[in-house]
Parts: structure tokens; sequence; C-alpha cells
């Protein structure tokens, strides 16, 4: 770093170098940072047209992420605003698995498959710990660094749910790996549907294309049951009670083997597991970490064994050469994410979505993801209280000192 | 929210209370005390209701934004982050981060509305401008987890949930709002303060539910000597004190 050209330098520390990519919310760019000599990749988030602030999706991202440490999920280091643009430096990752799995010169062996799944089921198993859901999982979200870590990427969508069946927005997800439940307009879901999508990048990782590519909603849905066998409400029985829930002609489903010659028995069983229709039956993230897939050989390959692309981040631009894996496409770019929460621009729209979201909060009654102390939360709709602040301290002076005598005989001075 | 509270980057931001209460050295220079500070910060906290009042916005985000203004004023002065702008911008800022956005141009209409004093009139690229700056001295930390959830699951265990308790207790809690309890404490905790003053108030002996809880009761009861003590000076609190901690501030050195 002996010749530093300083007009390239921002926020007094990182050293620009060339455009990594482009996201929904901004550019990607590589830079060093001569604090650490470390590889950054920083973020710079584009100012909203509509004067909105900092962009809502990055807000969501740095909020999470400030929150989620953990090695097997992206690094938020630092953020710092400049030239009125905010910037956020995240750690540098060479390539993401999307490149991997598209990748014809790459050979994934069994061992490789499983150490990559382990890796993004350790990532997705700490978020819904920490009740946070991803809901845009997919390989091009799957980061993957120098020594071959895998870490999940891209909160933009992500988000605390307060409890397992608040309701949300159901247009989250690139639509190939939406769980059922999405798709028939499920508001009320939990952690099962980043599952469901590691379930579809488990499959995509042995098939080496995507699993199910659905051309809309309706197809998507029949290709699920193409694969799986019409859902019944015998398997799934509030399945008839979702919000857009249609029938669907019964098919059976071929035998799961058929679909992933080349997988072996106990990563069948854990996708069978990944794929049940009832998200309440569904295997969690660390369920699918205990299954015998892990633990029977082969035993996943070590992260810095891992095959990777020859050339380091191949750029964007050949990623779409058609010479190169022509099977394997992502959805088209611009319907790749659907934006969730408009609401908040809309004014009223807001109104009506808060108490849609206050309706939905109810008891966690299995308490599967409990925490400590901060016990799970219940569900009172408190918005009366809400819209009446009150102005004035609830107590007045009289009955102040009153109480303030029955506490000090009660209370026993430490000294 | 839930999540777990004991990992968050809230439970590791508590302060002691001695890092709260203090003056930053610009406003020491205006003679600005730390009682000043308090009497600022409660009439923003007031001011950030009645904002929330008009763009109707859920408790929470209040509390949020709340936390968010009484956070920024433990490392930045008064003097360079003017209250009057922060707290509208602490709204917005809170409005997004609990997922259930205002409108900047929606709040500059209801400042105007409440002031109508030039000095306090905000446009939008000023709350625009200060939410990048209120970013960065909140280290973009913006998890805040409150007492409300505890508050209503604790009345429930204890069979308290009655209307009364409820209603009496939660305005409490409203009003530690108005004090920088949620910085020094864990809002569990605060929450059980709030029951305490309103079991005790509405001569409810619930001695043995609290001694069942495994929780420190010296220090609920600290708390809620605290909160107890915020009452008894709301007394003695003067506009002409309120004024004259503004003119401090308004002072040009
Ligand atoms: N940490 C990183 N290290 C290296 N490159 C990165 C990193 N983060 C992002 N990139 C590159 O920048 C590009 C843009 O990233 P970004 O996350 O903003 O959007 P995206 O994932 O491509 O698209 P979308 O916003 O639709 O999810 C990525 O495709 C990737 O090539
Ligand atoms: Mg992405």
């Amino acid at each position: 770093m002996a010749e530093v050209d300083l007009s390239k330098k921002v926020a007094d520390r990182y050293l620009k170098r060339e455009v990594l990519g482009e996201g929904t919310y901004g550019v990607v760019y590589k830079a060093i940072d001569t604090k650490t000599g470390q590889t950054v990749a920083i973020k710079k988030i584009r100012l909203g047209k509509q004067k909105e602030g900092v962009n809502f999706t990055a807000l969501r991202e740095i909020k999470l992420l400030k929150e989620l440490k953990s090695p097997h999920i992206i690094e938020l280091i630092d953020a710092f605003p400049h030239k009125g643009n905010l910037h956020l430096v995240f750690e540098f990752m060479e390539t993401d698995l999307e490149t991997v799995i598209r990748n014809t010169n790459i050979f994934l062996s069994p061992a490789d498959i499983k150490s990559y799944m382990q890796m993004t089921l350790k990532g997705l198993a700490f978020c819904h710990k920490k009740w946070v859901l991803h809901r845009d999982m997919k390989p091009n979200n799957l980061l993957i660094g120098s020594h071959g870590q895998l870490k999940l990427a891209d909160f933009g969508l992500a988000r605390i749910f307060g409890s397992p069946d608040r309701r949300f927005t159901h247009q989250v997800f690139a639509r190939w790996y939406r769980a059922p439940e999405l798709l028939f307009g499920a508001k009320q879901y939990g952690a099962g549907v980043d599952v469901w999508a590691a379930g579809c990048i488990f499959a995509e990782l042995l098939n080496r294309r995507p699993f199910l590519q659905g051309s809309s909603d309706i197809d998507q849905l029949g290709k699920i049951f193409a694969a799986f066998g019409t859902a019944t409400p015998s398997q799934w029985p509030d399945l008839a009670y979702l919000p857009d829930y249609v029938e669907y002609q019964y098919v059976a489903a071929p035998p799961l083997r058929s679909l992933f010659p080349s997988a072996s028995d106990d990563a069948l069983d854990l996708l069978s597991k990944m794929f049940t229709y009832d998200p309440k039956a569904r295997i969690t993230a660390q369920q699918a970490l205990e299954h015998r897939y892990f633990s029977s050989a082969p035993l996943p390959t070590e992260p810095n064994k891992l095959p990777r692309p020859a050339t380091k981040r191949a750029s964007k631009a050949s990623d779409f050469n058609p010479q190169e894996g022509p099977t394997v496409l992502s959805p088209p770019r611009k319907t790749r994410r659907v934006m969730p929460d408009r609401e908040g621009f809309e004014g009223n729209a807001n109104r009506t979505d808060k108490i849609e979201e206050h309706a939905g909060e109810t008891k966690n009654a299995d308490g599967e993801i409990a925490g400590r102390n901060e016990q799970v939360p219940t569900s009172v709709d408190f918005s009366i209280f809400a819209a009446r602040p009150p102005s004035r301290p609830t107590i007045n002076s009289a009955d102040r000192s009153h109480l303030k005598r029955k506490l000090d005989l009660e209370f026993q001075h430490p000294e | 929210m839930a999540a777990n509270f004991w990992t968050s980057s809230h439970y590791k931001q508590l302060l002691d209370q001695e890092d709260v209460d203090v003056a930053q050295p610009l406003d020491r220079e205006k003679g600005i005390t730390v009682e000043d500070y308090k009497l600022i910060k409660m009439q923003m906290s007031n001011y950030i209701s009645k904002l929330a009042q008009h763009v109707k916005v859920r408790q929470r985000v209040v509390a949020t934004a709340v936390t968010y203004m009484r956070r920024c004023y433990t490392r930045k002065s008064m003097t360079e982050y003017d209250p009057h702008l922060v707290a509208p911008t602490c709204l917005y800022l809170a409005s997004k981060a609990e997922e259930s956005t205002v409108q900047a141009r929606l709040l500059v209409f209801y400042i105007k509305k409440i002031y109508s004093d030039e000095k306090y009139r905000y446009e939008v690229k000023d709350i625009l401008e200060m939410e990048m700056k209120i970013l960065e001295a909140l280290n973009y930390y913006l998890v805040v987890f409150h007492p409300y959830r505890s508050l209503v699951q604790f009345l429930q265990d204890a069979g308290m949930n009655d209307i009364n308790m409820t209603h009496l207790s939660w305005g409490i809690l409203n009003d530690t709002y108005k004090m920088d309890l949620i910085l020094v404490h864990p809002p569990h905790l605060i929450a059980l303060a709030c029951i305490y003053i309103a079991s005790v108030y509405r001569e409810k002996d619930n001695t043995a539910w609290f001694e069942e809880l495994r929780v420190d009761m010296n220090v609920v009861k600290n708390i809620s000597m605290e909160i107890l003590d915020f009452y008894e000076n709301q007394r003695l609190v003067s506009e002409e004190r309120i004024n004259a901690a503004f003119g401090k501030l308004a002072l040009k050195t």
C-alpha cells in the first residue's frame, strides 16, 4: 500500500477499488481498509427519490446485522455517511453459492454439498434463535469467503418475528424458494419458510439446477405438487384456511429418489423433512443440523478444502454468458425480489397493516424458541393506550407521599 | 419484539447511572447542568409523544424514539444536536426501525402545527440530515427492548391483569420514559417496578408472587423509588425552570 491514491480514500480509512456489483439499493465496491489492511466490500446506499431519508431496506439490514454476529452471517464491519450517502462496510466475500452451483467446471462431492448445507443451516439456526427470519434465502445470497466459509447475506427482507405467528407480508423470497404457505397467502408464518428455502438450496446443490422453477405463483405450487404430491388436509390441517387457498387437482408424488438420483438415503430423509408441507411439522434448522445426514459418512468437507471457481469473483457479465451452464438461470432480475412493506410510504395502507399485525399477535403456545428471561410475547392490543398517552404523570401528589411512605416502610436499605 | 434480551446490543449497552447523568462539555460551558438535561429530555419525551399522537404510531415507536433521543445525549451535546430537531428525527427513525414508517413531511406538518416559534420549525431536509447524524450517534444500534410485553405478561402471571391494574401500571410505565431508566435497567425490572408501585397503590398484596420471581427485589425497589422520586420532583418543576434550561441552551458562546 505504498502509493495510495488519496483521492479515492473515503472516511479517511477506506481505499476504493473496483465496482463489484450493483444491488437493489446501491453499488458495491471493493476497498481496502487502511486501518487493518483487510479487503472489504462497501455498499453505497442510494438515497431514495422520494425524500425518504436512509433507505428503509438498508436500515433494516443494518438493524439486524448489528445484532447478528456469527461465523455464518456476513459481518457488518462499519457504517458511515459520506457525501450524503450512507455506506455499509462488509467483510469481503470471494464468491457466492449461485456462482459455485452454476459453474460447470466445479465438481461437488456429496461431502462438499454436506458442508455447504451445514454452514447454511448453522447461519439459519442462529438467526432463528435470535428470532430473525431471513426471508430471502437463495444461493445468490449465500456468500463464500476466501477460506470457503459460507455466510448468510442480504438481510434487507429479514424481520424480527415477535411471535412465530405474527402477521407479515407473504411477498417475500424469490418465487422458486417460496414455501407453499406463502404461495397460499399465509400472513402468519414462521421460521419454516426459511427451512423450505434451504431445502430448495439443498436440492439445487444436488441437481445443479434450481429445483422448482415456477413461472407464476400458481405454477410454482403446481411444480411443488408435481414433486411431492398435492397437499392434503390430512397432512396439513391448516391448509384449507389459508387466504389464497385453492384446490389443486390431485397428483400422486413420484418417489423422491427419482428426483434426486445421486442423493444418499440420509440426504433424502432430510430433504423430505425440510419439504414437509405443514410448517408446524417441518423440521427446524436446529433439528436439521442434528439429523444423522450430518454425522454419517462422508463427513462434511472442511470449508477451506471446498472447490471454488478458479477466477476470483467472476464478473457478473460473464455470469450471463449462455455458453456457461445454460441449464442454470436465475429468475429474471426484476422479479427476483418482491419488495415488502411498501405501506410505510403510503399513509393509509400503513394503518390497516398495523392493525392486522396486532391482531395476528397471539401467545406462542408451543414456545419452541423461547428466549431466556424476556419471555415469549403476549398479545394484548394496547393501541387504545397508545393513542392517548397520558401527558401528565399518572399519580397525583397526594397519592405520591402516601405511597412513598408505604414503600419506605417496606424497603430494607441494603447498607 | 421477542428475541433474546440477554444477547442483544441493548443489554450490552446498558449504562451506569453516572454515565447517563452527564452534561456534555459544550453544554456545560453554557452553564447547563445535569438537572437542566433531565428537564430538557423530559420536555422532548413529551414532544415526541405529542407528535406521535398526531401521526398515530404505536406506543412502542414512541418508546424507541425516546430511547434513541436519550442515548444520543449520553454522547452528543445539545448545543450541536438541537433537541427540537433531534426529537422529531428520532421519531422518524424509530418509525422506520419499528417497521411503521411515518413520512418526514407529515412530521414537519405537525411540527409547524405545534410550534409557532420560528426557531423550532424544521424542514424535511433538516430531519433527513439529522437522521444520518443520529444513526452515527447511536453507533447504528437500533434494536431496543421495552418493558411493555413483560408488563402484560407479569400481570397475567400474577393474576392482576384486570383493567384497573393494567391501566395504572401501563400509565406508570409510559411515565418512566420521561426518565432515563431504559438506558440503565433491563426492561423486565422496569416492568416489575411499575407493577410494584401499582400494587402498593391499589393495596394489593402480592408479596408472595414477587418473592417467587427469581429477581433481585432490591433492584426492583430501587427502581420504584426512582420513579416515585420523579413523581415527587414533578411537583417542583415550574414553567420557569424549564424555560431557564432552554434559555441557557439558546445562549451563543
Ligand atoms: N460482502 C461482499 N463481498 C463481495 N462482494 C459483494 C459483497 N456483498 C455484495 N457483493 C457484490 O455486490 C453485488 C450487489 O450486492 P447486493 O447485496 O447489494 O445486491 P444483490 O444481492 O446482487 O441483489 P439484490 O439486492 O436484488 O439482492 C452482489 O451481487 C455481489 O456481487
Ligand atoms: Mg442478493
